[in-house]
């Protein structure tokens, strides 16, 4: 796209560039656009087909797997439909019950807790680990590499099994805490605790993360911290005073990835907490896109699903707009640019 | 110039269509599982839940089949319960629904309102699927408003699972027509001498609550609503509440946790109720001897009892009526299918299939002599209707009593919210 623009000058550009009227070679050798008006357009459009040709497999996946489908979502998002008979348009009715239904409150409170706990854990982790490996040491591709493993399969589905099993009664978690002299029994089957076994599973995979902080603060400048170490800074305050916001723009971007992932938590929560009762016992990780599953694949109510997810789509919109609203406050970028 | 332009958007017209032609041809190829060769050969589809020892059962009879109908061949494919619907549903909403597959009483009436089932009523009249020889009047069980929407492959009943050790230690042994009050006094004297608890709980199961209810008169469901009021509910959870809290019922932490164990096998409690044919899975699951006992009555005599059943049926657009109705009735006549099936699926529902299969191992004869029981001693009743949305109300019940039981809910409002929720199931 940036080729096109550069190479095909608009009229406007072309009249306030010095000695306008012989066309001017392109940068970087590309042919120069023809002489005449005519000609012109025809060869930007020439190149704009041949990139569109190029987009094309990717087009055709965006149009027919993605807007396709979420468009037809938005449409049943205001119908009653159960897969079988038609969908029957019903206004608003779907927004109405979900507001209305207790469980649906539940499931939002569940992935609140969720993602206020969860990511700030997460990235708490990830900074404090990438300060750490910071240090060049002995070994530090590997310990780089060990951390970084877990969010390579944090997601899948053995990892959740065996997570599972890990916190379950009489297991690993639930030894380690008889020897510290506690006995709560396994956490999975606890719907007050089992949320805290599905956060100690994000938090694990705090390596995607801590790789991104890691590029950032090989970015800032030794001088910063040598100028205040001159002038007698401790360890503390050169963290808040020189790290924090030299990488603040690298702590935004993580913030921002990993609040809206955390929103989309579903294949984890399904599998530790489904036992017969999918999501938990008493709803303990009934997540939202949990009950989404549930609504739309075992009441089979099409409808309601799509509608809770276009609602799950402006809950993340309205909080990433929150945080980019935000930013301006504590994210600092260098050379004045925003 | 313009030549050269033309020719650029023609064949990038070429391309796009081609990709586009080529895109239909995959969606279509995805729709055609089933379907004719030219030699006459034509493939069924054919889908179940289940474990995987059963799928190795049915693989075994498929091959029987295949061999007597070389002109006819079985595609396969089985999920676990939970996810067998799911993907039913999402295919059949597809047009893609298989030929034939398992089917239970509780969604018969809901996807013959939904157009799904086809009525086998005319393949039995041509003759290729044959009613006679069934065990019980079990013939019925697949009959909707006079529509033949489904064919037992076998019978089962609830029973009261038993660990047998625990129960010969505690001096208990459970007789035809005992009442609920002999059977809690039982779970206290196995509280006591085991040291766990009496039985898993039974409060949440709705096929148990249904025999319960029906003791009295009523039933789960009637054709179209709930059969029982907020009040009976009520009284029914906090009784159990309370026996979850003295440690006569496992506690439900404990429980979640065993599972896919269930309570029995995991020995925390030494009874729980579930159906008759479970037994097999127990005695695979568990160390100790397991048998089926009565279920309680209330009155001494009435056990609210009725045979349930696991069925095929088929799809309404299967395009080979014929040899589905062909691949049926030799899967539930054949008799070297029911030595194959054994008690899998229940007790075999037709004769033929019941004398092939005599079986050797203790839980066999156990089920057998169980089943013969109820049916000779006339504790037998007809079947509760399941109206559409029966499944849906099912897991409700069992989420929501779990939730009592652990106590994030008091029984009053989880009483309410099962309420809310089967009327919501009910009417969509």
């Amino acid at each position: 796209m940036d080729a096109a623009v550069t190479t095909v000058p608009t009229p406007a550009a072309e009249a306030a560039r010095p000695g306008a009227g012989a066309p001017a070679p392109a940068p970087g050798g590309v042919r120069p656009p023809r002489a005449g008006r005519a000609s012109r357009p025809r060869a930007a459009r020439r190149e704009n087909l041949a990139g569109y040709l190029f987009m094309s497999p990717w087009i055709a996946g965006f149009l027919l797997l993605t807007a396709g489908p979420m468009a037809v979502s938005l449409y049943f998002a205001f119908t009653d439909y159960n897969l079988f008979d038609a969908p029957r348009w019903i206004g608003l009715d779907n927004f109405t019950e979900m507001f209305g239904d207790a469980r649906w409150r539940t499931s939002v409170e569940v992935t609140g807790w969720y993602v206020v706990i969860g990511t700030p854990l997460k990235l708490a982790a990830a900074l404090g680990v990438a300060l750490l490996l910071n240090q060049s040491r002995r070994g530090q591709g590997f310990y780089r590499a060990a951390f970084y493993a877990p969010s390579l399969i944090g997601a899948s589905v053995s990892v959740a099994i065996v997570w599972r099993a890990l916190f379950s009664d009489g297991a690993a978690v639930d030894r380690a805490q008889q020897v510290l002299g506690f006995d709560p029994g396994g956490w999975i089957g606890d719907p007050d605790r089992i949320i805290y076994a599905l956060i100690a599973l994000t938090v694990w995979q705090f390596g995607a993360p801590m790789v991104i902080f890691l590029a950032g603060l090989k970015q800032v400048p030794r001088e910063l911290y040598e100028a205040a170490q001159v002038d007698g800074a401790g360890p503390w305050r050169r963290f808040w005073s020189i790290t924090l916001p030299m990488i603040s723009p690298v702590l935004f971007f993580n913030v921002l990835l990993e609040t809206i992932h955390s929103f989309q938590i579903f294949g984890s929560a399904y599998i530790i907490g489904s036992q017969g009762n999918a999501c938990g016992p008493a709803d303990g990780t009934l997540v939202y896109t949990c009950y989404l599953y549930v609504q739309g694949f075992e009441n089979s109510r099409m409808g309601l699903a799509s509608a809770m997810a276009w609602m799950l789509l402006l809950a993340v919109a309205l909080v990433t707009a929150v945080l980019f609203w935000s930013q301006r406050r504590w994210v600092h970028y260098e050379e004045g640019g925003r | 110039m313009r030549t050269h332009g033309t020719v650029d958007r023609r064949s990038l017209l070429k391309i796009t269509g081609g990709s586009v032609a080529a895109l239909g041809l995959t969606a279509a190829g995805c729709g055609g599982g089933s379907g004719s060769a030219g030699d006459g050969t034509v493939t069924i589809r054919y889908t179940w839940w289940g474990s995987d020892d059963r799928a190795k059962r049915i693989n075994q009879s498929i091959a029987l089949f295949e061999k007597k109908f070389p002109k006819i061949k079985v595609k396969t494919d089985f999920q676990p319960y939970a996810d067998f619907w799911k993907k039913f549903n999402t295919q059949a909403s597809g047009g893609n629904t298989p030929d034939v597959f398992q089917n239970a009483i509780g969604f018969l009436r809901k996807y013959d309102a939904k157009n799904v089932l086809l009525d086998l009523r005319e393949q039995v009249e041509e003759g290729h699927l044959r009613l006679e020889g069934f065990r019980a009047g079990l013939e019925k069980f697949g009959e909707v408003d006079g529509k033949l929407l489904g064919v037992p492959v076998g019978s089962n009943s609830m029973a009261l699972v038993v660990d047998e050790a625990v129960l010969a230690k505690a001096k208990v042994t459970p007789k035809p027509g005992w009442t609920w009050d002999e059977y809690h006094d039982a779970l206290a004297k196995v509280q006591e001498t085991a040291g766990r608890a009496g039985d898993a709980g039974p409060y949440g199961i709705m096929y148990l609550y249904d025999l319960y209810l029906r003791q009295q008169g009523k039933a789960f469901f009637t054709t179209s609503a709930l059969g029982f009021t907020e009040a009976d509910l009520t009284d029914w959870w906090t009784k159990a509440a309370a026996r979850v809290k003295s440690g006569v019922y496992a506690d439900p932490k404990k429980t979640i946790q065993a599972k896919p164990k269930s309570a029995v096998t995991a020995e925390l409690a030494g009874s729980e109720f579930t159906w008759d044919n479970f037994a097999v899975r127990y005695t695979a699951e568990g160390k100790s001897r397991y048998g089926l006992a009565p279920i309680p009555t209330t009155d001494g005599k009435r056990t609210g009892q009725y045979l349930g059943s696991l069925m095929l049926s088929a799809s309404k657009r299967t395009k080979h009526p014929k040899e589905v109705a062909q691949f049926i009735d030799f899967m539930v006549h054949d008799p070297e299918v029911g030595k194959i099936m054994g008690y899998d699926r229940g007790v075999p529902a037709t004769e033929a299939q019941n004398a092939a299969y005599v079986p050797s191992d203790p839980v066999g004869k156990q089920i057998a002599a169980y089943e013969k029981q109820l049916v000779e001693s006339r504790v037998l009743e007809p079947i509760t209707p399941h109206p559409a949305g029966a499944d849906v109300c099912e897991a409700a019940f069992l989420r929501l009593a779990e939730e009592m039981s652990l106590g994030t809910r008091t029984v009053e409002d989880a009483v309410k919210q099962y309420f809310t929720e089967a009327k919501t199931a009910l009417s969509s």
